[in-house]
């Protein structure tokens, strides 16, 4: 099991591989491999979405994703 | 009789030996027109109803004839029995079943209460479990006029055994019945694809991979495939379409595939490659052989274990856990495998070929099936620890005083109640022996099919986490040690 935890300044919805998962800012549990992250279909934010290797993290230190406000560039 | 005429009566009997041979096809999964993942035989397409997601209940049924029939009818009365407390109502803990995953013998049940629901309690005792099924798929396969429709290629004994449960104990369903019915549980048979030897589950998502309909799948064949036990029972052979219906695998897929080399998670990878050869354009593989599912995985269990520990899984239940609508996820397994006795090591004599086979088939099996409870002991051990990892770290951080406090976010926490039904729980020796030696044969006497339900019946009453479950929701299971 692997832990992961997408930043975003609001609460969003988290897609992982296309597939609802939980929200941004929370610990969110994922079996390991490669995954896309996105945070749904609204534009206002950066990157479009982050293919990501999830490997060695730990309960306590989960893996941080992070997006940003297209408005904070 | 003239030579001519011999000649003539033979070519005669030939001809219709062949025609009889090609007549007898069995039937075929039908093609899939369009890929459309908002329609078929998927768990997030079916009504919940009153079944509620935060109380997530997974049963299996393993495979072992009727033996394992009547040890999961007996589990699915004993459900039915069983009144929880939940969301501010009474109810029988039955209806909060979500899943049942199930193999070969198990696939019976399963199958019916998928089609009739509660009318299973009324009917199936006397469809299936007190019926000589095994003495009518003998005669069946004794019969001479069957022999011409079993010379056929593409026709087995499987096949005419799927025609007798079509005619005798599902009258002529399909998955579109089950479709049509349109509620909880997500009822998973398995079979193994002989070829990758892999488990092959009788659901839409598996069937859009080879752009085949499951909907016009009788349910008769899909308890065939999952109950084709090597040597006594053929394969059953299913077309693969792939290419046709301008399917497209889920985004994982791709990502899984390539981490191959990375080796980061070699059984995700495995899943995706193992997608990637069925859907395979051409199709590659155009005929699909299914035999029994206990060659794969005999409890049942692998599915719903994949399903809780990734999120890349046909109805994972590890999305629903990471969007917060599970709170309490019960598995009850329940297991009929048997250890029968031998005087094998009383004799200095080698072996017999039979003894040797048979050893060589059966403990690979047994073993494989005592890992995945392991695995499925060590996932909720993971689950556990986590959960207590922060809490620990957070009350030792605030006992520094407020300055020091941490407050880790918490992975949304989920109670877990692994269950087991098994053999090897009789608490009395003797009696364990008993059900341990009991055979693996679609025919019992129907004293032993009682003893199997009251057992079934018995053993989960008895179960700590059943128990420790059922003081979490105020319940209590009629004749069992908490009274109603």
């Amino acid at each position: 099991m692997e832990y992961v935890k997408v930043k975003f300044p609001t609460r969003r919805r988290v897609y992982i591989d296309e597939e609802e998962n939980g929200y941004t800012n929370e610990v969110l549990r994922i079996d390991a491999g490669t995954h896309d992250f996105e945070l749904g279909n609204l534009a206002n934010y950066r990157p479009a979405s982050r293919t990501v290797t999830v490997k060695d993290t730990t309960v306590l230190e989960p893996l941080e994703i992070a997006f940003y406000r297209k408005e904070d560039e | 009789m003239t030579r001519a005429r011999l000649a003539a009566r033979l070519a005669l009997a030939g001809w219709a030996l062949l025609a009889a041979a090609c007549a007898s096809l069995p039937p075929e999964n039908p093609p899939l027109a369009s890929y459309a993942p908002e329609s078929g035989y998927r768990f997030e397409r079916l009504e919940r109803g009153d079944n509620s997601d935060e109380l997530f209940v997974i049963v299996t049924f393993s495979g072992g004839g009727t033996r394992a029939a009547a040890l999961a009818y007996g589990v699915l009365e004993a459900l039915r029995d069983t009144t929880i407390e939940w969301q501010g109502r009474r109810r029988a803990l039955l209806d909060e079943v979500d899943v049942i995953s199930s193999i070969s013998g198990g696939s019976f049940p399963a199958a019916y209460y998928a089609l009739r629901g509660r009318r299973i309690f009324d009917e199936f005792p006397d469809r299936f479990l007190y019926r000589p099924i095994q003495t009518s798929l003998v005669r069946l396969a004794l019969w001479p006029g069957n022999w011409l429709k079993l010379a056929a290629p593409s026709y087995g004994r499987s096949d005419l055994a799927a025609e007798f449960y079509d005619r005798e104990v599902f009258g002529g369903a399909t998955y579109a019945d089950v479709i049509a019915r349109n509620r909880r549980p997500f009822v998973v048979l398995n079979a193994t694809d002989m070829t990758t030897g892999t488990q092959f589950p009788f659901i839409q998502d598996q069937f859009d991979l080879m752009c085949s309909d499951l909907a016009g799948v009788s349910l008769a064949r899909a308890a065939a495939s999952s109950s084709a036990f090597p040597g006594g029972l053929t394969a059953l052979t299913f077309r693969n379409y792939a290419g046709s219906c301008q399917y497209r695998q889920p985004a994982w897929v791709a990502l899984a595939a390539a981490d191959h080399a990375a080796r980061v998670n070699p059984r995700r990878s495995a899943r995706a490659e193992n997608r990637l050869s069925l859907a395979a354009d051409g199709p590659a593989r155009p005929y699909i052989h299914l035999t029994d599912g206990g060659v794969a995985d005999n409890i049942g269990l692998r599915g719903p274990l994949e399903a809780i520990a990734s999120t890349n899984h046909p109805w994972s239940v590890l999305r629903l856990m990471n969007r917060q609508r599970v709170s309490r996820l019960v598995v009850i397994v329940v297991n009929a495998a048997t250890n029968p006795a031998t005087g094998r090591d009383r004799s200095a004599a080698v072996p017999g070929l039979i003894d040797t086979l048979s050893t060589a088939a059966t403990v690979p099996l047994d073993n494989y099936s005592f890992d995945t409870v392991e695995l499925l002991r060590s996932t909720v051990s993971e689950f556990d620890t986590g959960a207590r990892l922060v809490e620990g770290c957070n009350r030792l951080s605030a006992g520094k005083g407020a300055q020091c406090a941490l407050e880790l976010p918490v992975p949304h926490k989920v109670e877990l109640y692994p269950v087991q039904v098994a053999f090897e729980y009789i608490g009395s020796r003797e009696e364990r022996a008993w059900f341990k030696n009991l055979p693996t044969s679609f025919e019992l006497p129907r004293e032993t099919i009682d003893k199997l339900r009251a057992l079934g019946r018995r053993l989960l009453a008895e179960d700590p986490q059943f128990q420790n479950l059922l003081k979490a929701l105020n319940g209590c299971l009629a004749g069992g040690a908490t009274t109603c």
